[in-house]
């Protein structure tokens, strides 16, 4: 879990020196980069998880307005009857996931997704699935009676996406590059939100669930591993040596690079003697000067955000 | 015989303790009391600069305190939401005043410039703050959604800290039961606010907490 506070993030930087673009070699969520995204700052992104750069596409760089009216009308029908499950690739999927109504939906959108000629408009519906697996996935069993039905809640999806692109100037660039071969160009900063191997929450079992979804399976296993495979080299493990080869070659060529997580369960003072000194000395060949900020979140549970900046 | 002399050793070392125990609590008592009294001066006149016609953030804190005790928050954390909720919006007092009085509604630059206000919020507060506090924090991510689609850092779910989800929840509860000066009233009774409540959850609201306020609403009765 991560809270990745842009404006602190370039408060903390700007105290070093001024920046005008920003690159992600790998970030954890398209709509944490929403606030960056309205800035007058070229963001250069990244995911090797296709899914995600995928979804980072059709949030963060459509400008010319969301899905239109016309593939809305023929896109987002109602489903009168339900469909055969033998027929549904994701059927496994029924009670433990999702209701039999939803999958339904699920095998229908990523269908009906394909006729939309438009790449850019089939992104922003792949997209809105996203975010109603987020609802779906995480309002199970809380709430009695969930009142919107899945063609309303893909109207909402898509309405709230119109809104979120409402302008949107600023020039992002996004990539699907495997990590070993990211081309490292000359940047003013380069930013890493850290992630851990270890860690299981919602957001992880929703792109888990997404990925096998974009790619018309239901073997979680397989995503899973998908995932890990793209993130290896780049997933912190408190269990092995740290190897921050992967973060030193990816800074090479930027004036100041900046490490940001968030903590729980553990004082700073840990996280300092796992993450910050064995960082500090990944990178000492690399950056003279370093500074340490972290914020409280909640102390009763020892949460506090942390970001650590290098420089020269 | 040893074992009453150590039963009245206990006794008297209970007591004694008990004893410093309610002086310590008899002497820091008032002091909360005051402060606590003095932040919701402070956010009282917040309120006015605000517009709004009743006093929002004394409501969006004893809604807040309703959900966070039901959810098991007490002592600092639940010490820390109230006054969170209290100075929740202080950062409206940063900005232009015609934008806080408008009766029309926000233009995109208006807009962008007011959703800047938790941030104007956690940064004026954090500067005044010797040691880590969360009550900044919680400041700045009260407009934070639970579908990740809030702002001003879009955090998404369980990435917002408790206390802040129940702040949104409380302060949304409190703006639909009141009008600003550029929209009027929008529910009419506290059934139809739930039933938005409801509606919202797991889109903007945390769909546990949002289940929580309906066993507790004053209209939980007739839902």
């Amino acid at each position: 879990m991560l809270r990745l506070q842009s404006s602190w993030l370039l408060e903390a930087v700007g105290e070093i020196g001024g920046v005008d673009s920003i690159f992600f070699p790998c970030f954890h969520r398209f709509s944490a980069l929403s606030w960056l995204s309205r800035k007058e700052i070229t963001l250069y992104l990244n995911s090797p998880i296709d899914s995600q750069a995928m979804l980072a596409r059709a949030w963060l760089t459509s400008r010319d307005g969301g899905f239109s009216d016309k593939n809305l009308l023929k896109f987002n029908q109602v489903i009168k009857k339900p469909l055969e499950l033998e027929m549904n690739p994701f059927k496994t999927w029924k009670e433990r996931l999702f209701t039999s109504q939803q999958l339904d939906y699920l095998f229908y959108w990523r269908e009906a997704a394909y006729e939309i000629d438009d790449e850019k408009q089939r992104e922003i519906f792949w997209a809105a699935v996203y975010q109603i697996l987020s609802y779906w996935l995480t309002s199970k069993g809380f709430v009695g009676r969930q009142t919107l039905e899945p063609d309303q809640i893909m109207a909402f999806c898509l309405e709230q996406h119109r809104s979120f692109v409402k302008g949107r100037t600023g020039r992002i660039e996004i990539s699907n590059i495997a990590l070993d071969e990211l081309a490292v160009d000359r940047n003013p900063l380069v930013a890493f939100p850290l992630l851990f191997d270890d860690e299981e929450t919602h957001e992880t079992e929703l792109q888990t669930v997404f990925h096998a979804w974009f790619h018309g399976h239901a073997d979680l296993e397989q995503a899973r591993r998908d995932i890990k495979n793209c993130l290896r080299r780049y997933l912190i493990s408190f269990e092995k040596t740290p190897d921050y080869s992967t973060f030193v070659r990816l800074a090479a060529n930027a004036d100041m690079a900046v490490l940001c997580w968030s903590g729980r369960d553990l004082p700073p003072k840990l996280y300092e003697q796992e993450i910050v000194e064995p960082m500090r000395s990944a990178f000492s060949s690399r950056y003279g000067r370093s500074r340490l900020f972290f914020k409280a979140v909640d102390r009763s549970i020892d949460a506090y955000d942390y970001l650590l900046v290098f420089h020269s | 015989m040893l074992i009453s002399v150590f039963n009245a050793v206990l006794i008297a070392l209970v007591t004694w303790l008990a004893y410093r125990y309610f002086e310590l609590r008899e002497r820091t008592s008032p002091t909360e009391e005051r402060y606590s009294q003095f932040v919701s001066g402070v956010a009282s006149i917040v309120d006015r600069l605000e517009g709004y016609d009743a006093a929002h953030s004394l409501e969006v804190a004893q809604t807040a305190e309703k959900i966070a005790m039901a959810d098991g928050f007490e002592g600092e954390q639940l010490q820390a939401l109230k006054a969170a909720a209290m100075l929740h919006d202080v950062g409206e007092t940063l900005l232009p005043r015609e934008i806080l009085r408008t009766a029309d509604r926000l233009n995109d630059e208006q807009t962008y410039l007011m959703r800047t206000h938790p941030l104007l919020g956690e940064l004026h507060l954090k500067s005044r703050m010797q040691a880590p506090d969360e009550v900044p924090a919680i400041i700045r991510w009260h407009h934070e959604r639970w579908d990740g689609l809030g702002y001003p850092d879009n955090l998404k779910g369980e990435e917002i800290p408790k206390a802040a989800r129940i702040l949104a929840i409380a302060d949304a509860i409190s703006a639909m039961r009141h009008s600003r000066s550029y929209r009027p009233k929008q529910y009419k009774s506290q059934k139809d606010i739930d039933a938005e409540i409801e509606r919202q959850a797991g889109l903007q609201f945390d769909p546990e907490l949002a289940a929580l306020w309906l066993k507790l609403s004053p209209a939980a009765g007739n839902n």
